[in-house]
C-alpha cells in the first residue's frame, strides 16, 4: 500500500517539477523505465505466486534498469543504438505481456 | 509486499487475491521504505521520461540529413525575413522623411509589384521554359506551379500552340479530353509553362524526386526545361474593378 502511494507521489513530483531530463540521459531513461516496469510486473506476478522476495525484487529492478542501459549505450557506441532499444523494448515488452498474463490467470482464472 | 516464506505457487484465485490482499496491507517496515523509495523513483522517472519525449520528439528522432535540411530551411527563412524587415525599416525611413516625390516613387513601386501579383502586367526577365509533351494531369501541374511559387517565382504563364493564360492567385486546373483546362481556357499537349524568377533555383525545383519531371516521366511523357535569359509573360489578366 505504502509503496503504491509512493508510485502516486512520484509521478504528482514529476508533474509539479516538471524535470527536464540531462541530454546524456535522454536515450536511455525511456529504455530504464519499460525495464522497471518489467521488473514491478514480474514482482507483483511473484506476489501472487506467494514466492515475492524484497531483496531479489530490488536487486532485479536495478539490474534491469542498468543491463537496459548498458544495452542500448553499447549499441549506441556500435552504431545500432535505435535498432538496439527497440530490440530492447520488444523483448520487455513481451515480459511485461506474459507477467501481466499470469497476474490475471491468478486473479480472473481466465 | 512483505517477503513471504511459504514458497507455492496459489492453487486458487481466491487464495492469491488474499496474498495481494495481505501484500497491500500497510505496515511500517524497512522492506517497506526501500520499496516506496524505488516507487517514488519509478513515479518520477516515468513522468520525466514522458515529458521529456513530448517536447521534440520529431526532432530527436529526425536522421542527420533532415535535421540538415531543418537547419537550411531556418536560416533561409531568417536572411529572407532579415532582408524583407530591412526594406520596410527603409521604406518606413523614406515615407517618414516626408517627401513626396519619394512617397510617390514608393507608391509606384508598391503599384507595380501588386500589378505583378495580380497578373494585371505584362513581365520580362529570365526564368526558365518547361515544355510538356505527354501525359500531365491537373494534378501535376498544380504541384508543379506550387512548388515554381515556394521557389520564388514572380511570374507564371502556362500555353500551348495558340492561347496563353497568366497564373494568378485564384487560377484553377482541370483535367479534360485532349489535355488540362486553366480557368477555363482549354489547353492541347504540348503544354509550355514560362516562369521568371531564379532559374537557378526554379529548375531544381521541378526536378526534386516525386516533383513534375519525375511524375510527368513515370507515365512515359516527356519534360524540357530550358534556362533562358529572357523571358516574356504576355498573357495578362483583364483589371477587375472593384
Amino acid at each position: 500500500m505504502i509503496p503504491a502511494i509512493g508510485l502516486i507521489v512520484g509521478i504528482l513530483l514529476g508533474l509539479i517539477l516538471h524535470p527536464t531530463v540531462p541530454l546524456w540521459l535522454q536515450p536511455y531513461l525511456p529504455i530504464a523505465v519499460v525495464a522497471a516496469l518489467d521488473a514491478v510486473f514480474g514482482a507483483l506476478r511473484s506476489v501472487l505466486d506467494g514466492i515475492f522476495n524484497d531483496r531479489i525484487f530490488v536487486i532485479s529492478f536495478l539490474s534491469n534498469v542498468v543491463v537496459a542501459a548498458v544495452i542500448v549505450f553499447l549499441g549506441d557506441q556500435l552504431g545500432v543504438g535505435s535498432q538496439m532499444s527497440t530490440g530492447v523494448v520488444v523483448v520487455l515488452s513481451m515480459r511485461i505481456f506474459a507477467n501481466v498474463a499470469a497476474i490475471r490467470r491468478h486473479l480472473l482464472k481466465a | 509486499m512483505a517477503g513471504q516464506s511459504k514458497h507455492r505457487p496459489a492453487k486458487s484465485g481466491r487464495i492469491a487475491r488474499l496474498r495481494l490482499r495481505r501484500s497491500l496491507r500497510p505496515h511500517l517496515s524497512r522492506t517497506q521504505v526501500l520499496l516506496t523509495a524505488i516507487f517514488v523513483l519509478l513515479g518520477f522517472a516515468t513522468t520525466a521520461a514522458i515529458s521529456g519525449t513530448s517536447a521534440n520528439a520529431i526532432l530527436s528522432n529526425a536522421r542527420q540529413s533532415d535535421l540538415v535540411a531543418v537547419l537550411d530551411d531556418l536560416a533561409g527563412r531568417e536572411a529572407r525575413l532579415q532582408a524583407e524587415a530591412t526594406r520596410l525599416e527603409n521604406a518606413r525611413q523614406t515615407l517618414l522623411g516626408g517627401n513626396e516625390y519619394q512617397a510617390v516613387t514608393e507608391a509606384k513601386r508598391r503599384a507595380n509589384a501588386l500589378a505583378q501579383l495580380a497578373g494585371t502586367q505584362k513581365l520580362a526577365g529570365s526564368g526558365i521554359q518547361v515544355t510538356i509533351s505527354r501525359n500531365l494531369t491537373a494534378t501535376t501541374l498544380l504541384d508543379a506551379i506550387q512548388e515554381l511559387r515556394d521557389s520564388g517565382a514572380t511570374g507564371i504563364e502556362i500555353s500551348d500552340k495558340d492561347l496563353a493564360v497568366r497564373v494568378v492567385a485564384n487560377t484553377w486546373f482541370a483535367d479534360t479530353e485532349t489535355g488540362v483546362s486553366v480557368s477555363g481556357t482549354e489547353l492541347h499537349l504540348p503544354i509550355f509553362i514560362r516562369v521568371i524568377g531564379d532559374s537557378s533555383v526554379l529548375a531544381p525545383a521541378l526536378r526534386i524526386p516525386g516533383g513534375l519531371v519525375d511524375t510527368v516521366q513515370a507515365g512515359g511523357g516527356k519534360v524540357v526545361i530550358t534556362e533562358l535569359p529572357d523571358v516574356e509573360i504576355n498573357a495578362t489578366v483583364p483589371l477587375q474593378m472593384p
